[in-house]
């Protein structure tokens, strides 16, 4: 048995946190079937949970300046409701579980989980997102690919809570996003596919390429973007050979109950050339 | 009909409104919980156990618990309740933990040490044949091994102008019943009850009576509201009916035993995966003059109904065509898996996905449109079946192929899809032709002669009594339909309790899609009698037990003749979308044609049959079940992925009548027929889109994948 707690402040939420280290527990979508035990039981955590799915601090989504505010126990529901939410990022949350999760799963709970699979996270890699963390102590703002480092690891402390995420308002005329799952609703991703694209006349101005379920962590190239910016578009095919390449460098999927390396790995880059040159053989 | 006619279902307030206790919702006082210690090794034997002290109330139930047979008696005895000195598949029972709080119990389970020494196990049917590993079962490891011929095939093989050959694989199958299994035990003055989810309530009284070595007076059981079975629940129960009533008969208190969803996909009976392989002789003028098949089962760790799953298979395995000269094999291999048994078609499904694709092949290398082809060989009234035996009734599949055709617009899509060469999506259109044998097979009804009985009680109500149950197909609808219609009195009239083996006689299980067309028809005739009989005064009992209409013959030892006295018979359509980036693929819409004869309830038939197709649509392309070293790779719902209503396609059904005249108002077999035929139009629009070969089921991305590839080199 542990303790739970329910705060009904950020900062009462913080200072237990800091004192119990316990668990900040959202929807519970991911953490209540992590530790689930035999029907009838409580579950089997191994630390104190702290509810704050609650908390209103931790609600809403604003806008500051250039960028959009979204506070971590926003649901994935409320995310698809609010029209100033980056599309892609609704494309992801869309294809996420089910209507009934979706309602209560929370966006900062989808990233604290860092799994490879996580659908949140390729769009927020290649929309530049950043995390804020606080503690007792302060606060502090990390890019959300500094944030997850390994499945299921983060640079969160253990007497921080993610509380922000922040995103800068980039337009995009292109905007392709694919999840392969092993079915249409209520199924994990095996690869995820996020491509965002501006041109200027037939020049690629700005390009996000994100791969999600293939490697430890979200794949996301600043070389091979930066080689494709400025590129005309009917010149992609002469260096995509050399593209391709550097992704298949960091497309490192494994075999497991949902899929096999060779079918994601293959079906990525079979992604990356559909959104580049608009076919995939 | 009248009585075709959809009513309300009658369980259909309770279960809609949460009102129905399943046997989970069941606690009485003093209750104790089970749980089961399982194997974690595929194939050992066991060195020792190490148990701690057990705190007061808490108790050990295994082997030397069981007071006579230590073995669940069906078709063999081979199976232990609980492992004695080896384990053959990940998941066996060890023993129970018994008490009375679940925390406990659990870390009590969770102390117990095994230790084993692991002995060579063989996992594929590949390994067992190879005979390099010492046999699990017998000595040639085979739990049946059976051959049957028909006309002469070895001369038509010789006089052949093309001979053409295929194989075909089939995967492992979960049934993912709604309801996980659970059984709760009392012992009460000297008698068991047991209490639970099933299919066969009389299966799990016989495993109990020759476990115990009690009188049969002395053991009951009840079938509790039943969340789905698929066949999971033929003769899984039976195990765990065992361990819940000895564990109450040590422990003197109520024991409830519920497995939990991870438990359940791990530790239960799956459908056996298959390699199946087809020779067909053509002449010169391409007609088919023989086929030659060899179907392999995988049994997995004990026999269970491995043996008649097997029979089935091969009965229909040259599908509903007429096929002058036959042979037909079949090796069902022991392996050092989760058992297989039965699943809803009970290997048909695997045989008619072998025979549907290679006839789709034929027709193919022939350069003929695949539906004209079949139609050739389409089973008439009067031709002799695979296994020489008559189809006794009228064959309507001429008409229902013809509506197919125009309701899915076959042929322009046929021809349409093969030209279309999409970048975001290939369409292909599939067929699929089958029949279903209905009841048990072969000897199976004159083995257990069932009988129903009709009550009318002194308060005018008349009582069905039988020990056939509802598991969510509709039987409490059905039935009661039958005895109403058939007796001219409101359907409130009649009452159908679920089961309880002390008050009703053994109508045999609820399988093989036999409870209207044996069950009923045996009420039926009952209804007649006592309608006949209505102006006795007090309580009437009229009583029947099942024989075969005068026409069925069957030799069982060289199976020849009907295999089954009447059949059911289906087509379908399959339109699919495969995406040419990722190869999924996305079944868009699928048409079906039935034949079940006079459908007694049109809501539950169509519920039947859309339900079939969604689970065949599931095997043929999503249902990946892989064991990694006997250890199953997909052991969650999460995992384990079947459609849910999104990935369900847009389905359309019509229904053909050709009554059969010994069925209840000319009704035939339902149950599994959508299933069994399905798969393989789903799998013939996927090699329609892609343009190769899907010869393997789940047809999931990862095979598309790589066929594709190989195909492009």
């Amino acid at each position: 048995m542990v303790n739970a707690y329910r705060p009904s402040t950020i900062d009462e939420a913080l200072r237990i946190r800091n004192e119990t280290k316990a668990l900040p527990l959202a929807g519970g979508t991911d953490l209540m079937v992590r530790y689930k035990n035999w029907a009838g039981l409580p579950p089997k955590f191994s630390q104190p949970v702290m509810f704050v799915a609650h908390l209103h601090e931790l609600k809403g989504i604003e806008v500051e300046g250039d960028e959009l505010i979204i506070r971590s126990a926003t649901t994935l529901t409320e995310l698809l409701k609010d029209g100033r939410v980056p599309e892609v990022l609704k494309l992801a949350v869309k294809e996420m579980a089910s209507p009934l999760v979706r309602n209560i799963a929370t966006i900062g709970g989808n990233i604290c989980n860092a799994s490879p699979a996580g659908d949140t996270l390729p769009p927020l890699y290649a929309l530049d997102a950043k995390v804020v963390l606080r503690s007792v102590e302060g606060e502090r703002t990390v890019p959300i690919e500094d944030f997850i480092t390994g499945p299921g690891q983060t640079v969160l402390k253990e007497n921080e809570i993610l509380c922000e995420i922040r995103i800068p308002m980039d337009e995009f005329d292109s905007i392709f996003y694919r999840k392969v799952g092993t079915r249409r609703a209520n199924a994990l991703s095996k690869v995820s596919f996020v491509g965002l694209k501006n041109l200027q006349g037939d020049r690629i101005d700005d390009i996000r390429i994100a791969f999600g379920a293939v490697a430890p962590t979200v794949v996301r190239s600043r070389d091979a973007e930066k080689m494709l910016k400025g590129i005309k578009i009917d010149e992609i095919e002469q260096i995509y050979p050399s593209i391709e390449a550097k992704y298949a460098e960091l497309i490192r999927p494994i075999d497991d109950q949902r899929s096999t390396a060779e079918y994601r790995k293959i079906v990525s880059l079979r992604l990356l050339r559909f959104f580049l040159l608009g076919k995939a053989d | 009909m009248e009585i075709s006619k959809a009513i309300r279902r009658v369980d259909n307030d309770e279960k809609v409104s949460g009102i129905a206790k399943f046997i989970a919702d069941v606690k009485l006082e003093g209750m104790l919980y089970a749980k089961t210690l399982r194997s974690t090794r595929p194939r050992a034997r066991i060195k020792s156990i190490k148990i701690p002290k057990l705190p007061n109330g808490y108790f050990i139930v295994d082997k030397n618990d069981v007071p006579a047979n230590n073995r669940v008696k069906l078709i063999f005895t081979d199976q232990p309740f609980f492992a004695e000195d080896v384990v053959n598949y990940i998941g066996e029972p060890i023993l129970l933990v018994v008490g009375p709080d679940k925390a406990k119990v659990l870390e009590i389970l969770e102390q117990i040490e095994v230790e084993y020494e692991d002995l060579e196990p063989i996992f594929t049917i590949e390994d067992a044949e190879s005979g390099t590993k010492p046999p699990i079962f017998g000595d040639d490891n085979l739990f049946a091994d059976y051959e049957f011929t028909k006309g002469d095939p070895d001369a038509a093989f010789a006089r052949a102008y093309r001979i053409i050959e295929g194989e075909y694989r089939t995967g492992i199958q979960e049934h993912i019943y709604l309801e996980p299994q659970g059984m709760l035990a009392t012992y009460e003055d000297g008698t068991v009850t047991v209490y639970g989810s099933m299919q066969c309530p009389f299966y799990v009284k016989n495993a109990l009576v020759y476990a115990l070595g009690w009188p049969e007076d002395r053991v009951r059981v009840v079938q509790t509201t039943t969340g789905g079975g698929f066949g999971g629940k033929e003769d899984y129960p039976s195990l765990i009916a065992g361990h819940a009533a000895f564990a109450a008969i040590k422990t003197g208190r109520p024991v409830q035993l519920i497995l939990d969803r991870t438990e359940d996909i791990e530790a239960t009976t799956k459908r056996h995966p298959s390699i199946i392989r087809h020779r067909t002789a053509l002449d010169a003028s391409g007609r088919i003059i023989a086929m030659e098949i060899d179907i392999k089962l995988d049994g997995g760790a004990y026999a269970t109904l491995s043996p008649v799953v097997l029979q089935r298979s091969m009965f229909v395995s040259t599908g509903p065509y007429h096929i002058p000269n036959v042979r037909v094999r079949g090796r069902a291999y022991a392996t050092n898996n989760v058992p297989r048994t039965a699943f809803r078609g009970f290997g048909a499904p695997q045989s008619i996905f072998a025979v549907e694709m290679h006839m789709t092949n034929i027709a193919e290398a022939l350069g003929e449109n695949p539906i004209d082809f079949k139609m050739r060989y389409f089973l008439k009234k009067g031709d002799d079946t695979a296994t020489g035996g008559s189809v006794h009734t009228d064959v309507k599949l001429d008409e229902m192929t013809r509506q197919v055709i125009e309701m899915s617009n076959f042929y322009e899509k046929f021809e349409r899809f093969r030209k279309e060469k999409g970048d975001t999506v290939l369409r292909g259109i599939g067929f699929s032709a089958f029949l279903h044998g209905c009841g048990f097979t072969g000897k199976g009804e004159e083995v257990i002669k069932a009988t129903a009985k009709l009550r009318r009680r002194d308060d005018g109500k008349v009582e069905i009594l039988v020990s056939s149950v509802e598991i969510g197909q509709g039987a409490q609808t059905t039935l009661r339909k039958i005895v109403a219609f058939a007796l001219g009195i409101p359907m409130e009239d009649v009452v159908y309790e679920n089961p309880d083996t002390s008050r009703v006689p053994d109508s045999g299980p609820t399988v093989a899609s036999r409870t209207v067309i044996i069950v009923g028809g045996l009420l039926e005739q009952a209804a007649k009698e006592l309608k006949a009989r209505w102006n006795e005064s007090g309580e009437i009992e009229v009583i029947k037990t099942y024989r075969h209409p005068e026409y069925v013959r069957w030799d069982d030892e060289k199976f020849v003749g009907d295999a089954y006295p009447e059949y059911s018979w289906g087509v379908n359509v399959a339109e699919v979308e495969v995406d040419p980036v990722t190869f999924e693929v996305r079944v868009k819409k699928v048409w079906g044609v039935y034949d079940v004869g006079t459908p007694l309830d049109e809501r539950v038939v169509r519920g039947q049959l859309e339900g079939g197709i969604v689970q065949a649509v599931g095997y043929a392309t999503i249902e990946v079940m892989e064991s990694k070293n006997g250890k199953l790779m997909q052991n969650t719902i999460t995992d384990y992925i079947i459609p849910t209503s999104i990935d369900a396609p847009e389905i359309e059904t019509r229904l053909v009548v050709s009554p059969y005249p010994y069925g209840p108002f000319g009704a035939k077999c339902l149950g599994e027929l959508p299933m069994v035929g399905c798969a393989p139009a789903v799998a013939a629009a996927i090699q329609h889109a892609l343009g190769l070969k899907v010869d393997e089921i789940p047809a999931r991305p990862e095979l598309l994948l790589k066929k594709w590839l190989e195909k492009s080199r």
